[in-house]
């Protein structure tokens, strides 16, 4: 589990410019201005590269994915 | 005008020109609020005066009126959008000094618009109330702005920090009008694609073009770019028959597999303008869309919106070449040229030149800046106008091919930035002593952009919170779109031969 956890902080941050380690778990990413509707689909492209793995932004509300924390569970789940 | 006497044509049916989430108007509706809003500026200022109305909003139901209505009464309107930050309209009203603010979306009641900066400001129920008090009235069309006359002012990213205002007059909307309308009129459908924000050209293709030939506009705000499951279910009611957007809007919406003809059925043609249209995309619309229109076209806010238009073929998607900018409309003529000037043959890059009846009288209040970019061209029994692009172009055959800029201007999302822009308002920011912007690139186009900043003193801060802290105050500086997204700290710059800063060793360490 740790290991796909690494990877969807890496490919957030790539998104929002972030090093991993300045990351914390319960930042408002949306709030501070580290994605916009344009990151969001850019991270799930990536993330659909990454696991293979189907994710519809169309289909996910902003509440769901505005945490690290809340992203990396809502993409667990879906693995 | 062209598009005031249409809307008075079509208000005498009971078609719908807007539809905006649950509200409605009809051309009639239109007309009528328009002519109210004209005969409250003719009444209150005089019908002499022509200083032009600042519109500040978004895709509000009263904007479209309001923009008519200016028209209507020989005034210019000046659309900013939400987006635009306080600091920039505080400019904008400054430079165009309106005797009547209409702001639809209260950006005064945060006290950071000083009252001196325009005559008489009115809200959403002021305008409402205008409605009202002079519903009835119907200015005479010898009021309407006349040929020379600007229609609007945009002010785009501006290379010293302030933007610059590009008026385009009524013979240049004409002119649009005339030449491109076939690309749009050639659709059965009755609804039009409403998503770029007024305060930038490419809305212009459904504000006077779709709405003059009668169509439907249908609002897609940014209420619903940031909801993008609500966006989905408008789309799936929507009708929609011509898109117009950006390329990236389109990018943003086929991400979901969900975006295809099930969802659209009545879309007929996709029209782009404003940034690269990729291979990319373009296959996956002819995938997704069988059968449909894909038409390319481009051109600067200082020519009028588009200057060519082109269907893309599928021999173009298998050409490793980009897909062409288009070919020139009709009464537009390109030239290609060197840096003293000459006229380059075909096959070789040089500047593009845009000789048209479409290209603006020059930058509001700048005659300095009007003088470098816009020059009068004479050729071929006529003299018309030109305008230096910046584009670095070339051609082969009938098509012209787009090769990057010859400054630091980019298309970012559609919009268009001036890179020395951002740097000169981060160095407004505390503690930046120094800032170099760069964009990064992916899949033939811009992605994101990058600053390199050096601070004055080093900060407490992790970098991280560092960078935030810094984008958090430019944003009282420039539109969102604007900020970069990485902010990367650096105790020195690398100085080339020049003693200037080294854009591509920095541009090296982004690889």
């Amino acid at each position: 589990m740790k290991m796909e956890e690494t990877k969807i902080i890496e490919a957030l941050c790539e998104i929002c410019g972030a090093e991993p380690e300045d990351l914390e778990g319960d930042m408002e990413l949306f709030e501070e201005g580290l994605l916009d509707s344009f990151g969001v689909i850019s991270l799930f492209v990536e993330l659909e590269s990454i696991f293979g793995v189907k994710l519809d932004p169309t289909e996910v509300e902003r509440s769901v994915i505005s945490t690290p924390d809340k992203l990396v569970a809502f993409v667990l789940e879906k693995l | 005008m062209f598009i005031l006497e249409k809307i008075a044509e079509y208000a005498k049916t009971d078609r719908v020109a807007l539809i905006n989430r649950n509200e409605r108007l009809t051309f009639a509706q239109m007309d009528a609020y328009s002519d109210a809003v004209a005969a409250c500026l003719l009444a209150q200022f005089g019908a002499e005066d022509r200083t032009p109305v600042v519109i500040y909003g978004h895709k509000q139901t009263e904007m479209l009126p309001c923009m008519y209505g200016a028209l209507k009464a020989g005034r210019a309107y000046v659309p900013v959008d939400i987006t635009v930050p306080a600091d920039r309209v505080r400019d904008i009203l400054d430079t165009v000094k309106p005797k009547l603010f209409i702001d639809l979306a209260d950006i005064c009641s945060g006290g950071e618009i000083p009252a001196d900066l325009y005559g008489q400001r009115v809200d959403t129920a002021a305008v409402q109330q205008i409605f009202a008090e002079y519903a009835g009235q119907k200015p005479d069309a010898s009021h309407w702005v006349q040929d020379a006359d600007p229609c609007y002012i945009l002010f785009t990213s501006g290379s010293t920090g302030k933007p610059k205002g590009v008026p385009i007059s009524k013979a240049n909307l004409d002119n649009l009008y005339r030449e491109f309308s076939a690309w749009v009129a050639d659709a059965k459908g009755d609804v039009i694609m409403n998503q770029i924000s007024y305060s930038f050209d490419v809305s212009v293709v459904s504000v006077y073009v779709g709405m003059a030939l009668g169509k439907t506009l249908y609002t897609i705000d940014k209420g619903m770019m940031e909801n993008l499951p609500e966006l989905y279910e408008k789309l799936a009611t929507s009708q929609i028959a011509v898109w117009v957007s950006t390329p990236s809007f389109a990018e943003m919406c086929v991400v979901s597999p969900r975006l295809d003809a099930n969802l659209l059925p009545q879309m007929e043609r996709f029209i782009f303008c404003g940034e690269v249209l990729t291979h990319k995309l373009t296959e996956t619309l002819f995938a997704r869309f069988p059968g449909r229109a894909v038409v390319n076209t481009y051109g600067p806010t200082e020519a009028t919106v588009l200057v060519t238009a082109m269907e893309v073929t599928q021999a173009m998607l298998e050409d490793t070449r980009p897909i062409p900018i288009g070919i020139p409309l009709n009464e537009v003529r390109f030239a290609i040229v060197d840096e003293a000037g000459n006229e380059l043959p075909e096959g070789e890059t040089g500047e593009l030149l845009i000789i048209s009846d479409s290209v603006s009288a020059g930058y509001f209040g700048r005659p300095d800046l009007t003088a470098q970019r816009f020059l009068e061209w004479k050729g071929e029994g006529c003299v018309k106008r030109g305008y230096r692009t910046g584009d670095a172009v070339y051609r082969l055959g009938q098509y012209y091919y787009f090769c990057g800029r010859i400054d630091f201007q980019v298309k970012l999302n559609g919009y268009r930035i001036e890179l020395e822009d951002i740097e000169n308002n981060m160095m407004r920011v505390t503690n930046v002593a120094r800032a170099v912007v760069l964009p990064v690139s992916k899949e033939e186009k811009i992605d994101h952009l990058v600053a390199f900043v050096m601070l004055q003193s080093p900060s407490q801060l992790s970098a991280l919170k560092t960078g935030l802290a810094i984008k958090e105050e430019l944003k009282q500086y420039l539109p969102s779109y604007m900020i970069p997204r990485k902010i990367v700290l650096r105790e020195s710059f690398p100085i080339n031969t020049n003693g200037k800063v080294d854009r591509k060793q920095l541009a090296l360490e982004l690889k």
